[in-house]
């Protein structure tokens, strides 16, 4: 029983307790410098990144929870999980890029407006580095909110929490609530408690994001993570040790807004027993256009998409023009040719999902119920951490350990958020697999391991897809610990990405933006179609 | 603070550094070219750009035939970068360091000389040395005002250059004063990158070196006090400027290469680089349009010279060593100096070759040339970038 | 007045059950009978407005004279009761039965809701989550909650068949008690002959769709 508990536990901490603490106990110490905090407060930028940090974070946030619940609303009884598996493949990077492109004041829009309006010249809008970063949270808001939904829809699609609200719903309605009112008094306050993690990540994201606030936030001042981002990357030792105070910064803010939120939560509950105690209500007719809004997404999504590839293949688009003067091939010739980190992204996304489900799934079955808890906590707070604190902790890890640079470093690197989040995706529908299957099969067969092989987890076939999905997601998606850990030895995909994002060369940049949706596009699609029942499978 | 901070770091990175093994200089050079084949040099280069990509990729296969060593271009965005990179690796003990050779100058060449994280001296003692223009072309040897000191090899010439398409740009302003009033003419219409982008902190030094009566001073190290005489002249040019720029001067594009592309999508109307055949590359790529001129301010702008350097762990010095010097080959510099391929000026005296030689580095005049050359001016002392970079961000970071 | 006029189910093309028309009186209580699958709790959702997708239903539900099919389940005045309780685990008893409460005035909300708990002996569980309940007093709140929305008829779907067997008949009594002071038809369905109210009338489902009456 022992040794069944120590295997079971192994490959996950292995694979990111372990790391993930010595990565924090190495980077904290050095972060801890008083003249670097000093000198990054008083930065002339700093109060302006901070508040623009937190205005952006909890705007993006907050209305990506509001269009994901009206979402999931307007659905009722139709499975969103799907649809919005679809979007959690177009990584952050792809969609701003893809967005920029099409609001841009040379963007396809404004190209549009300009046969109309006469322009000859590209407007002069403030559609992108506008200085409250509204193009920032309208990125977070089109990118979080499928996630959510998402997020809502694997909670919805489990198996007991159906039952029990397709019962609840039933009687409500009986009792004269319209679809409205049950979902904000019936279905909302129990999905919301279960939601904690993704709302946490998704909060902890939107402060923390690089990538997205590059190609579209503002500059003057930038959010915090851009500016503490710039700093560390200074070849002045003082300006990197600022970045590093920068960091630390951002994560204490992180920490404290949460625990803010939650300690704002219980000073609503009389509100709450206002709302679950008031009568029968039925429906306004307006809120019937809130139907709208899931496919509004596809549009836009199909959009960037579309500007996307219209960009890649673009020789050259002078401004008014709606089309490109010429089409090439060049930039996709390119992708091909240098297939090289294409293939690193592949196999290291494949590698990182294969062995997170494994880790999670020996956890999730063997070992003691009371550490799921500790492993969802440390997951949860791993994905709440800015990705510039973890990887620049493992970073100083592999230094220390000489190995930065090599393909061990770089799996480390890539399997540590990958890991919390194929945990987190999996331990629900894991956990509430209905335990009295086990007592069904202790009848038909003795063999623990031939249940587990031919009832439970073929049972659960669907969710250790999607988890497997989404860690090949999130795997290809990683920038800023994978730029650190290679050491320029390997280059993936968004690395690729982001070099090339600085030449200007947008075909390229267009070219590399779909070419790193591909993949996890395609990993998706396989889960979907894989992780249907077989007599679903045409 | 920072100085004294940088000083402790100095002395403790020195408590690391290896004992120097004196191949270098010493050797003879075939021994260095056979103790070179087989190894790997990892190039960490800027690769924002796809001509220049090209050019090295061409080189790296050069290398391959020519002298069996494999080059690998380590794409990076930022060279500082590369500098935090072997700070760390020198410090953490790591002998085989993950840089062979870095595309360097500037501040970045200042902090790893000053942090003793360079190999050599190396580079006088390459055979093609000989070669290098240091008469005509001082900043072959001194780097920001720096002295070289033979810790890195010469690559390429580089001259703060204006472009702008012919046909909306009648007539070019040669001058940060023209350009202000150009800018006022055309309110929204012109932009330079935010600085640290090295480009937007080269036109805050242009400004600099127009705004005083003197420039002679930025050629030594500066300090606060220095720089208060001459703040007030220089914010005030700058003020008047940004009255007229990109989102009145209160945001700023992230990089040249979007100010470049901004100016060949018509949202801008001028253009700045640091390659003076930049724009003529452009106009062979498709980018800007044949009418694209180029120039250079009547008193003349910043140049310089950018170098490639050997980190003092790095792998393979041999041929990090071999590759510095083909680099400074008649051959892969007449091809660099090719419009059609790079466009980057070369750091030879190209007098001094072969004619046969000579000839390779005619270019005929392209479309996009420099048509308005001015002199090239020194860099100011390095001391000065951070001077300037943090009362910028002071005056207008904040939006 | 509950009228069922030639409803019926199709499944797949093929009927489930053959139409029939059927007339439940004020205060009497009809049960349905059927094995598992012949469709009569599908029947059931069909009459209450919210039957699956992969299902049609056919003919008219009328009560009191109006005609329900074109209304959606939250106006057509159904109650219903299922084999679970389905009391909203998020809320407390007492805002489990406020849920159901008609739009009055405070007072009179609270004092409907006070006298719903005297009605079942359950004083004083207003402020008590639903899980600290035993199973026949949460059964008994369900009925209440149901009762208490005033409904014109009330819809049973073998509401008894999860309780044990001593507290089953209590439960009934309970039940159809309630139902006849309320004065509103009730349809019952379940496959327990024991759940048929005394005198009550009885049609079963036979295995080719088609109603007999027993």
């Amino acid at each position: 029983m022992t040794a069944t508990r120590l295997v079971a536990v192994l490959p996950l901490t292995l694979l990111f307790l372990l790391p993930l603490v010595a990565a924090l106990v190495l980077v904290l110490p050095g972060l801890l410098d008083a003249t670097a905090f000093a000198s990054m407060i008083a930065h002339p930028q700093f109060a302006g990144a901070l508040w623009l940090t937190v205005f952006t974070g909890l705007l993006g946030t907050g209305l990506a929870v509001l269009t994901s619940l009206a979402i999931v609303h307007a659905a009722g009884s139709r499975d969103l999980s799907r649809g919005s598996g679809l979007f959690l493949a177009v990584p952050h990077l792809s969609l701003a890029i893809g967005l920029a492109f099409l609001i841009m004041p040379t963007g396809v829009i404004a190209r549009l407006l300009a046969p109309l309006l006469g322009w000859t010249s590209p407007p002069q809008w403030v559609t992108t580095q506008d200085p409250w970063g509204f193009t920032l949270i309208a990125a977070l808001v089109l990118k979080e909110t499928p996630f959510l939904v998402w997020a809502f829809a694997a909670l919805l699609n489990r198996d007991d929490m159906r039952r029990a609200l397709d019962g609840q719903v039933a009687v409500a309605r009986s009792l004269g609530h319209g679809p409205m009112s049950i979902f904000l008094r019936v279905i909302l306050p129990q999905l919301l408690p279960r939601m904690a993690g993704p709302l946490i990540a998704v909060l902890a994201y939107s402060l923390t994001v690089v990538d997205m606030a590059v190609v579209v936030g503002p500059g003057q001042p930038p959010t915090l993570a851009q500016l503490a981002w710039t700093d560390l990357n200074d070849g002045d030792a003082a300006t990197a040790a600022r970045g590093g105070a920068g960091v630390l910064i951002l994560s204490g803010l992180v920490l404290l807004l949460i625990f803010l939120v939650g300690a704002a939560l219980p000073l609503l509950a009389p509100l709450r027993h206002r709302l679950l105690a008031s009568p029968p209500r039925q429906d306004a007719k307006l809120f019937r256009l809130l139907i709208i809004l899931w496919p509004a997404w596809f549009c836009i999504y199909g959009a960037v998409m579309l500007v996307m590839a219209l960009q890649s293949i673009a020789a050259q688009w002078p401004f008014p023009d709606l089309l490109p003067q010429h089409a090439t091939a060049a930039a996709w010739l390119r992708l091909v040719q240098d297939s090289g980190p294409f293939l690193t992204t592949f196999v290291l996304a494949l590698a990182t999902a294969m062995s997170s489900v494994a880790a999670a799934v020996a956890w999730l079955e063997w070992a003691p119920r009371r550490a799921d808890r500790i492993a969802a906590l440390v997951a949860v707070f791993a994905l709440c951490l800015p990705s510039l604190l973890v990887g620049l902790g493992q970073y100083r890890l592999f230094l220390a350990l000489g190995i930065t640079g090599t393909a061990p470093a770089l799996f480390l690197a890539h399997v540590l958020p990958v890991a919390a989040y194929v945990f987190l995706v999996l331990a629900g529908p894991y956990r509430s697999f209905d335990p009295r299957w086990n007592a069904v099969a202790a009848g038909l067969t003795a063999q623990p391991l031939r249940f587990l092989l031919r009832i439970k987890w073929p049972m659960l076939k669907a969710p250790i897809l999607a988890a497997a999905a989404t860690g090949f997601a999130v795997s290809v998606a990683q920038f800023v610990p994978a730029q650190l850990a290679a050491a320029g030895r390997f280059s993936t995909l968004p690395m690729e990405a982001v070099t090339l994002s600085a030449g200007g060369n947008r075909p390229l940049i267009a070219t590399h933006g779909l070419g790193l949706m591909l993949l996890p596009l395609v990993a998706f699609l396989l889960a979907g179609w894989f992780g249907q029942p077989r007599w679903r499978m045409r | 603070m920072l100085n004294r901070r940088r000083l402790l770091l100095t002395t403790a990175a020195s408590l690391f550094l290896p004992v120097q093994t004196g191949t270098a200089q010493a050797a003879d050079w075939p021994a260095i070219e056979a103790a070179a084949k087989g190894q790997t040099v990892y190039f960490n280069a800027w690769a924002g750009s796809d001509p220049i990509n090209a050019y090295i990729k061409w080189a790296a296969d050069e290398m391959k035939s020519r002298y069996g060593v494999t080059v690998e271009h380590v794409k990076i965005t930022d060279t500082a970068e590369v500098v935090k990179r072997v700070r760390d690796e020198v410090a953490a003990g790591k002998q085989d360091g993950s840089v062979d050779l870095v595309w360097i100058n500037g501040e970045n060449f200042r902090t790893m000389k000053s942090e003793k994280l360079l190999f050599g001296p190396f580079s006088e003692a390459l055979p093609n040395y000989a070669l290098v223009d240091t008469e005509g072309k001082p900043t072959t040897r001194q780097d920001f005002s720096e002295s070289v000191d033979g810790l890195e090899a010469p690559w390429g010439m580089a001259q703060l250059t204006f472009f702008a398409d012919g046909a909306k740009v009648a007539e070019p302003p040669r001058s940060i004063a023209a350009l202000t009033r150009f800018a006022a003419a055309n309110p929204g219409r012109v932009a330079y990158p935010a600085p640290p982008d090295f480009h937007g902190t080269t036109f805050i030094k242009q400004v600099l070196i127009e705004s005083a009566i003197s420039p002679a001073a930025f050629s030594k190290p500066a300090d606060r006090m220095l720089f208060s005489s001459y703040q007030p002249v220089w914010e005030a040019m700058l003020d008047a400027l940004h009255k007229s720029l990109w989102r009145e001067g209160r945001q700023f594009p992230k990089s040249q290469a979007e100010v470049t592309q901004m100016v060949a999508d018509g949202e801008l109307l001028i253009g700045l680089t640091f390659n003076p055949n930049e724009p003529a590359n452009l106009v062979a790529a498709g980018t800007m349009p044949a009418g694209t001129i180029a120039w250079q301010h009547e008193k003349g702008t910043i140049g310089n010279t950018h170098f490639v350097a050997i980190p003092v762990n790095a792998r393979s010095k041999e041929a990090a060593q071999v590759f510095a010097n083909f680099l400074m080959s008649p051959e892969a510099q007449a091809r660099k100096n090719d419009i059609k391929v790079w466009g980057d000026p070369t750091v030879l005296a190209v007098s001094r070759l072969a004619a046969d030689q000579q000839a390779s580095f005619a270019n005929a005049a392209a479309p996009g040339s420099v048509s308005l050359p001015g002199p090239a001016l020194l860099e100011p002392h390095a001391s000065w970038v951070p001077l300037l970079e943090d009362a910028w961000l002071k005056r207008y970071g904040k939006g | 007045m509950l009228s069922l006029r030639h409803i019926g189910l199709v499944l797949n093309g093929k009927p489930l059950v053959r139409p029939f028309s059927l007339d439940v009186a004020p205060g009497e209580v009809v049960t349905l009978m059927g094995a598992s699958g012949s469709g009569k709790s599908s029947l059931l959702a069909f009459i209450a407005g919210d039957l699956p997708p992969a299902m049609t239903g056919q003919g008219d539900v009328v009560l009191n004279r109006t005609r329900l099919n074109p209304l959606p389940p939250e106006r057509r005045g159904l109650g219903r009761l299922f084999q679970d309780d389905y009391l909203f685990p998020h809320m407390t008893v007492g805002e489990n039965l406020l849920f159901a409460v008609a739009d009055l005035p405070r007072a009179e909300r609270l004092q409907r809701m006070e006298q719903a708990l005297t009605d079942c002996g359950l004083e004083g569980f207003a402020p008590r989550p639903p899980h600290s309940l035993s199973g026949g007093q949460r059964s008994r709140v369900a009925l209440m909650r149901a009762l208490l929305a005033e409904p014109a008829a009330i819809l049973l779907d073998e509401p008894f068949s999860k309780l044990d067997r001593p507290l089953r008949a209590s439960m009934r009594s309970f039940t159809f008690e309630h139902i006849r002071n309320r004065g509103i038809p009730a349809l019952l369905v379940s496959h327990d002959p024991e759940d048929v109210p005394p005198g009550g009338r009885v049609l079963e489902i036979l295995e080719d769709g088609s109603l007999k009456n027993a």
